[in-house]
């Protein structure tokens, strides 16, 4: 192998020079410029949308607190599915500086505690930046606080003080989540992230893949499958679903598989994993996944909000989307992770 | 040569120091080994977190200890090669250290690797060699103990060994898909094309076919060039650069390029291996000849017992025969047969608990019982499936289910095949048997694009 080494970078220093190989099998693919492409066209933009979705929140939120009344209430709504659905967006980007202040577990662990929060309501006295209360603030704590049936008599009952207080802080700490996360990938972080070619675990290419394997399975369970009873022998979880008081479950998990589709074809420029794997000569399946995350999606949009409603009504579209949902996780975690070569742990392995 | 001059031959003493350097080198390489699991974590992560083991067949009453206790054990290992490196309580070190090595293995078959098995089957021939009689704190407490002279299938049971390796490794990869297809390394090599210098080739099927055929003929010939005095300072030019290359390439596989560079190191001659242990020691050999010699009631026993040993190495890996199927596939008689980045399969499978009695289904989230690793692993592995299978029918007969059935969707992909059906989904698993028998339940495999 040594021979074999020193033979290829003899050849490739020697025959280097501009002569373009006649060879017709793949040529390089330019992984720095796919990783760019993700960076600056989709990751950063898609964190930006959010941070300027949740001061229009902000706002929102504060004309609701001052006057809690329905049509305050319902304008809010509108802010806040609008905030939800460009957190969807980020929602596959955990990794990096969104792993490291783990942002997902802070800004959308549901199904949320309400005792707990109602009790922090009560008191007065939280910590919101502790580990241990990621499913007391976040979207689904203000999905609660903001919607829940008895939500505007609230505002203005004993506790109202207290709540205002509490939804303040949570969208307070919401923003600063977002910031940190928006700061590191505009500071150094994109740079790590671009610079890292490597396919190994750790790297770039491997977190999206696993990403995007995750995602699907947090679809597969927590936002469709689980709720609708798959875990339970049929027996449902209507108030766990992803924003359930806000109803807008089916909203929120089109739109994450949909950004979804957009991070595997890399928004469509020709700079995505989808056309890695062309690369790698594995155009059919490219095509194959491209295709079935539009039956997915198609799948999902049959669907009618709210989900805890449609779980009893509509157990045949469920069935099909899930179905649909399922062979796209195959697809993704077996073909595509085989295919660019992602290992997904450190440990040792004998290569199979 | 007569069988009668050969079996001689191999009596005939020779000096001791390839015992004594592959004693220390071992026990270096080990200690690293164990430094580099510790301080990654791996201890916790792979024998303290997981909710369940996969164990091997006949060894399920094996179980770890816990975070204390497994942190001990390696404690102890580590203990075990600093005592094996200085030659103390040398025969005690290396018994402690191939049991405890060995038991750590047999937690869980996700952790299986090919050269933790090496090391196992190596420390078990070392707990019979007299690697402390020269060189070592041993010889200095008790000096009586020193000999200078071993005869020569001491040494000879090590290149046996390695030997058994590199052999099966290359006619493993005598198979279609390596040689005609260059599969994995087309699938692989793309994926280092951010390597300095040859990253662009990474993408050029000849590359991947030059590193095939090259592996290929480099472990089947290789011990035949480390044999012959003419050929070794070359060969051994080879296994450093062969083994140091698949470290650059393949990090991924860790520990075992170094596995194979120490222990190839044997190969050299005895006066070789004098030279060099003199460079670094004073003391010489001081009481002239002196050769070692296993007691008398050992000596007839030895043959038959070396003999079994390595009618079993060539038995085992060859055991896949006995089975139907495509080997990569099925993976009947795939462990501990030296096969070594032969392969990229990776699956993923949806488990449903049936209460036959109800029709109540439950689906399983595997992330719930298994760590990543463990949930890739038994993706692909029948035998690990069919564990599983058994394991979920427990955890939900406790839950209260009635003779809970257990039934698998699963797909793998094998070398850039698309994925396929795996297992039979109308079989409960939970009533198969887990057995040396061919598993019906898994459904053939069938070659398409390529």
């Amino acid at each position: 192998m040594v021979a074999v080494t020193t033979f290829i970078i003899a050849c490739s220093k020697g025959g280097g020079g501009g002569t373009k190989d006649p060879d017709p099998t793949p040529s390089g693919f330019d992984k720095a410029a796919m990783l760019t492409n993700y960076a600056d066209a989709l990751i950063i933009p898609a964190y930006t949308n959010l941070q300027t979705q949740a001061a229009l929140l902000e706002t929102a939120v504060n004309t609701f607190l001052t006057t809690p009344n329905a049509a305050n209430q319902t304008a809010l709504k509108a802010a806040f599915k609008d905030t939800y659905l460009r957190f969807e967006d980020v929602s596959a980007d955990q990794f990096g500086p969104a792993e490291a202040a783990l942002f997902n577990n802070f800004v959308n662990t549901f199904p949320t505690d309400s005792a707990v929060i109602e009790g922090n309501v009560i008191r007065g006295t939280y910590d919101l930046t502790s580990n241990a209360s990621i499913s007391q603030q976040g979207l689904p704590a203000l999905d609660y606080l903001l919607f829940n049936p008895h939500a505007v008599a609230d505002f203005t009952g004993g506790t109202a003080v207290n709540r205002k207080k509490y939804v303040q802080d949570v969208v307070a700490n919401l923003k600063a989540k977002i910031n940190t996360v928006l700061t590191n990938w505009k500071g150094t972080y994109r740079a790590t992230f671009i610079g890292n070619t490597r396919s190994d675990s750790g790297s770039p290419i491997a977190f999206l893949i696993n990403q995007f394997a995750f995602e699907m399975d947090q679809l597969k369970g927590p936002r469709v499958g689980w709720p609708f009873g798959k875990q339970s022998a049929g027996v449902t979880y209507p108030n766990n679903t992803e924003g359930f008081n806000a109803g807008i479950s089916i909203a929120l998990a089109t739109e994450n598989l949909t950004a979804l589709k957009g991070m595997f074809n890399g928004g469509g420029s020709g700079k995505g994993m989808s056309d890695y794997l062309v690369a790698l000569n594995k155009q059919q399946l490219s095509t194959d996944v491209m295709a079935q995350f539009d039956k997915a999606i198609a799948a999902l949009k049959t669907i009618p909000d709210p989900y805890p409603t449609a779980i009893t009504n509509n157990k045949t579209q469920i069935e099909a989307a899930y179905r649909e949902i399922q062979i796209l996780l195959t697809l993704i975690k077996t073909d595509v992770a085989s295919a660019t070569g992602v290992r997904i742990t450190y440990q040792d392995t004998d290569g199979d | 040569m007569s069988f009668r001059s050969t079996v001689k031959n191999l009596q005939r003493p020779v000096a001791i120091a390839p015992l004594v350097t592959f004693r220390i080198l071992f026990g270096l390489m080990m200690l690293a080994g164990t430094i580099r699991f510790w301080a990654n974590g791996w201890i916790t992560q792979q024998y303290v977190a997981p909710k369940f083991f996969f164990t091997y067949m006949g060894f399920e009453w094996v179980h770890p200890l816990g975070s204390t206790g497994m942190h001990l054990v390696f404690g102890l290992i580590a203990l075990a090669t600093v005592l094996i490196i200085a030659g103390l309580f040398y025969r005690a070190a290396i018994i402690v250290f191939f049991i405890a090595f060995t038991y750590v293995e047999l937690i869980d078959v996700t952790n299986y690797l090919n050269h933790y098995y090496f090391i196992s089957l190596v420390s078990f021939l070392m707990i019979w060699l007299p690697a402390n009689r020269y060189f070592s704190l041993d010889v200095k407490l008790w000096p009586k103990l020193q000999r200078t002279q071993v005869p020569l299938w001491t040494i000879g049971i090590i290149r046996l060994q390695v030997a058994v390796v590199y052999f099966f490794a290359g006619l493993a990869k005598i198979n279609p898909d390596w040689m005609m297809h260059a599969l994995p390394m087309k699938i692989w090599l793309p994926a280092k094309s951010h390597l300095p210098l040859v990253g662009g080739l990474m993408y050029k099927e000849w590359v991947a076919y030059l590193f095939s055929w090259f592996g290929a003929f480099y472990d089947l010939f290789i011990a035949f060039f480390l044999i012959n005095r003419k050929t070794r300072p070359i060969a051994y030019v080879f296994v450093l650069g062969f083994h140091i290359s698949t470290a650059i390439f393949f990090p991924g596989i860790g520990m075992f390029p170094y596995v194979m560079i120490v222990c190839s190191f044997i190969f050299f001659s005895s006066g070789y291996h004098q030279k060099l242990l003199a460079f670094f020691g004073k003391d010489r050999a001081s009481g002239g000849y002196n050769i070692y010699h296993y007691a008398t009631w050992l000596q007839p026993a030895l043959p038959v017992v070396l003999g079994v040993y390595f009618l079993l190495q060539f038995i085992v890996p060859i055991r896949f025969l006995a089975y139907p199927g495509h080997l990569f596939w099925y993976e009947e008689g795939y462990r501990f047969s030296w096969r070594v980045m032969l392969m990229e399969k990776s699956g993923n499978t949806f488990f449903t608990v049936k209460e036959p009695s109800t029709g109540k289904a439950y689906e399983i989230d595997n992330r719930q019982y298994l760590t990543p690793l463990q949930d890739k692993m038994m993706s692909t592995q029948p035998d690990m499936l069919l564990r599983y299978a058994h394991y979920l029918a427990q955890v939900y007969a406790k839950k209260g289910l009635k003779n809970p059935a257990v039934y698998a969707q699963c797909y793998v992909t094998l070398n850039g095949e698309r994925s396929q059906p795996f297992v039979d989904e109308t079989v409960n698993l939970a009533a198969q048997p887990l057995s040396w028998h061919h598993y019906n339940w898994v459904l053939p495999f069938t070659n398409h694009e390529k």
